[in-house]
């Protein structure tokens, strides 16, 4: 190969990986300024909405929230006096211990006063079978409270027996080490009271990190900026995603993707399509692709739709062990799913969602680590050439640099104009720090992260969850 | 000095595309620091604006109870009101201070009643806050329209009806959903007559939210539903649903029987939602000889209908049923079956052999 041709080549490179940066930051600049207009939009019609009225009607839809819990001990007792204190006039909690080896269940038999009864579960959705059984508590306070104590299967098997044991209309599944405020299922509950043109079939609500937060009796007191630089940068990323990113796909009515720790569904239609995925890690994610490719196939006119509101809250991993393990699993999920439904890339057939929603995911969150790989491989073996430009390399990196800075001050400045949660003094200055540092002191390691999981999901087909370690909501403040 | 001239000669001799980029991080640069100082600046307008809302939430709160409960003592309130509103009419003209205003007499209004109630309503009739509202009828942003709306039927502002009856078909929803709220707050049942030409569809939010302002009231005269259970709206008829049931209307039973043909399936099953919660007897027959061309959802209903009123009379209809192959069709059945011929129940669980779900037979025989 002669030089010239050699040049050639590393031309064609090097335009190739402008074109995806340039595409790459053009997607996101239009995801933000759609998501602008979304907020605007949202915060002028909900302040016309009275939520008091739904609170108390006799006439509310009923809804039951579903909480899966492995080996929650630690703090199952205060979590679930959480979920059984929402303000919601029609709704239940079904706990499902799924075959836990700690002492969940007895702490709750315990603290709820629970009965083995008999109860008549409808069997929709495949499952593994019971343990001990279903309980109900015998003091009226707990009236809500169902929990039902199976042999393991992994969350997706225990959100399906979950959809199994419900009576109501739309089903809330959350995990349960997770914080809901009181009103999140009156707000949850709306889109699908509200629009009148298409079918809600889901509804996304927003996670927020509640590290070094005050917690009481299951109820948000204060809210605190975390110490460690790990637990800020994944706020600074999780006010990204859901303020920026999520706010603009829910506007092209093109979510992918709904938080497995709260989210709300039309539970005929989750039932319909066959409950959670148990082979996939990424159960949550697959749940709302395969309803929408069942949708519209069917042709119905349906929306995804997405609460902003910080109304769940939960603790999010404070080393990088744990956070790799976290990201790994997501990564191998996102793969899962994206493999298992490739018959929508690309497909005029399911318009917005093969031809927009999945594409994207594919080409961005999907391939980004990949061809950032590949780019640190390539530049690796340009330095060995003694190839590099310097110049370009330099100008290149401080504007790759600039405007992820750029992006995580708007995410700042948006839940600044919206939310206001973090108000101490200092805590501005704090954000703002961690948004200049956070591609040196997070970013790395979600690379390294999804790398593991490419691996991990080509060579190491038997490696599912991992494990999480939790401190526990009540315990993360100290 | 030269630092800059060697910057200066470095940039000209760049290509183009390491020009642009240099640019671009340059505004990117100038960026960040504007949005850096801005931020900072808000946080601050941020924490002031919340300070100055409770200073002033209690600065008014504090002004208005005393005025107001002066006047039960020593029956001198025309004066001091009118001295107060002189000063609410100052402060007015400053949207934040308006607000807040408002909103402290709201909030006071909904926590007290009779005579301290109608001085709250008299301050805001007497002031210009009225003619403000009247203002925002006629802004050209649907948010103010809104607001204009909402803080009338808050006020209970019965003299603006002309005005905001105009608005009944607004394009945006919202205040369409006001102008509904408006009515149905002061004008009760008659306020819904709004109902007998309505194109746009009624969405369940909004039907929840009329409903609860509706059953706040006492002893009122419910009007004939007919017409509405009849609309060609079918928001309508859902609605019109809810009242006869809410509202126990057993003179409409002729005309929900007629709805169980309805073309839609939301209010088929709603209306036999209705004859379930109503009791009526004559549906049986009808929903016995229709049930096999129902949907999967109607014939649920059926049976759940059916749990509150089966008789001897349904046996054969109720063991057809036994080995459905819907879960909770089977079970509905079975259980009826076991209440009101036990023998024949127990002879289903002799043959039981042919029941995939045994579970289901032992739950019942259990419970």
């Amino acid at each position: 190969m002669n030089t010239t041709t050699l040049n050639t080549i590393i031309q064609i490179i090097h335009y190739l990986f402008f074109s995806y940066a340039f595409l790459a930051i053009f997607s996101y600049v239009v995801l933000s300024i759609i998501s602008a207009f979304e907020t605007i939009d949202y915060f002028k019609k909900n302040s016309f909405v009275n939520y008091k009225k739904i609170l108390s009607s006799n006439i509310a839809p009923s809804i039951s929230i579903i909480a899966p819990a492995y080996n929650e001990s630690l703090n199952i007792v205060e979590n679930v006096r959480s979920l059984l204190s929402n303000h919601y006039a029609n709704y239940d909690v079904i706990i499902v211990n799924d075959g836990s080896k700690d002492n969940s269940l007895e702490l709750l038999i315990k603290a709820y006063d629970l009965v083995k009864i008999n109860y008549l579960i409808n069997p929709q959705l495949k499952t593994q079978p019971l343990r001990k059984g279903v309980f109900k508590s015998t003091n009226p306070a707990f009236e809500k409270l169902i929990v039902v104590d199976k042999e393991n299967g992994g969350k997706a098997d225990a959100l399906n027996m979950g959809l199994n044991i419900s009576n109501s209309k739309y089903v809330a599944c959350i995990d349960v080490d997770c914080l809901l405020l009181e009103d999140a299922l009156q707000k949850m509950v709306k889109p699908f009271l509200e629009v009148t043109d298409k079918k809600v079939v889901a509804t996304g609500g927003v996670i927020r990190i509640a590290n070094n937060s005050i917690i009481k009796e299951g109820k948000l007191m204060e809210v605190n900026l975390p110490n460690k630089l790990i637990e800020r940068a994944q706020i600074l990323e999780y006010l990204r995603s859901f303020l920026l990113g999520r706010m603009a796909w829910s506007r092209l009515n093109g979510l992918l993707v709904i938080s497995g720790a709260f989210g709300m569904f039309h539970k005929k239609i989750a039932i319909e399509i066959g409950g959670y995925d148990t082979s996939t890690v990424g159960e949550d994610m697959e749940i709302i692709v395969r309803m929408r490719r069942h949708l519209e196939e069917q042709k119905v006119n349906y929306k995804v739709a997405y609460i902003p509101d910080p109304l769940c809250w939960t603790e999010a991993p404070d080393n990088y062990k744990t956070f790799v393990s976290q990201r790994n699993r997501w990564t191998r999920g996102t793969i899962e799913v994206l493999r298992k439904h490739r018959k929508l890339a690309f497909n005029p057939n399911y318009r917005n969602l093969g031809l927009l929603s999945y594409p994207y995911w594919l080409i961005f969150e999907r391939l980004a680590p990949v061809v950032e790989v590949i780019g640190i491989i390539y530049f690796g073996i340009l330095l060995a050439l003694r190839e590099v430009k310097w110049d370009y390399a330099l100008a290149f990196f401080i504007l790759a640099y600039l405007f992820t800075t750029l992006l995580s001050l708007g995410a700042i400045y948006s839940e600044e104009l919206t939310y206001h949660q973090y108000k101490k003094k200092g805590t501005g200055f704090k954000l703002i720090l961690i948004s200049l540092l956070e591609p040196f002191v997070l970013h790395p390691f979600v690379l390294y992260a999804a790398v593991r999981g490419n691996l991990d999901y080509f060579f190491n087909k038997k490696k599912k969850w991992g494990e999480m370690t939790r401190k526990g909501m009540g315990n993360i403040n100290k | 000095m030269e630092t800059f001239k060697i910057l200066q000669n470095y940039f000209q001799q760049l290509p183009i595309e390491l020009k642009f980029v240099w640019i671009l991080s340059f505004i990117l640069t100038v960026f960040a620091i504007i949005f850096t100082v801005y931020l900072k600046i808000l946080r601050i307008s941020l924490r002031k604006k919340e300070a100055l809302t409770i200073k002033y939430q209690k600065e008014y709160e504090d002004l208005l109870l005393s005025f107001l409960f002066e006047e039960i003592e020593n029956n001198e309130l025309s004066n001091k009101q009118n001295q107060f509103i002189k000063k609410i009419e100052n402060e007015i003209n400053n949207n934040f201070k308006r607000e807040i205003i408002v909103e402290t007499l709201l909030k006071l209004k909904n926590e007290v009643s009779g005579e301290i109630e109608t001085a709250i309503q008299d301050i805001y009739l007497k002031s210009n806050l009225k003619e403000h509202a009247y203002k925002q009828l006629k802004s050209k942003k649907w948010d103010k329209v809104a607001n204009g709306i909402k803080e009338f039927t808050k006020f209970k502002v019965k003299e603006a009806y002309p005005e905001i009856k105009k608005l009944i078909k607004y394009p945006k929803k919202e205040v369409r959903k006001e102008v509904e709220l408006y009515l149905v707050s002061l004008f009760h049942f008659e306020g819904l007559e709004f109902l007998n030409d309505l194109k746009i569809s009624l969405s369940e939010w909004d039907q929840i939210e009329l409903l609860e302002e509706l059953q706040k009231l006492d002893n009122q005269e419910i009007p004939d539903i007919t017409v509405w259970l009849n609309s060609k709206n079918d928001s309508v008829v859902s609605f019109s649903l809810k009242l006869a049931k809410i509202y126990n209307k057993y003179e409409t039973v002729e005309t929900l029987l007629k709805l169980l043909d309805h073309k839609n399936q939301k209010i088929r099953l709603q209306v036999i939602d209705v004859l379930t919660h109503l009791q009526v007897l004559d549906a049986k027959d009808i929903l016995k000889n229709s049930f096999k061309k129902r949907s999967q959802e109607e014939k649920i209903a059926i049976f759940k209908m059916f749990e509150n009123i089966c008789e001897l009379s349904d046996e054969d209809f109720i063991v057809e049923n036994t080995t459905n192959s819907n879960f909770e069709i089977q079970y509905l059945a079975i259980k009826m079956l076991k209440e009101i011929n036990e023998k024949a129940f127990n002879y289903l669980l002799k043959s039981q052999n042919k029941f995939k779900n045994k579970e289901l037979l032992k739950f019942v025989q259990n419970n």
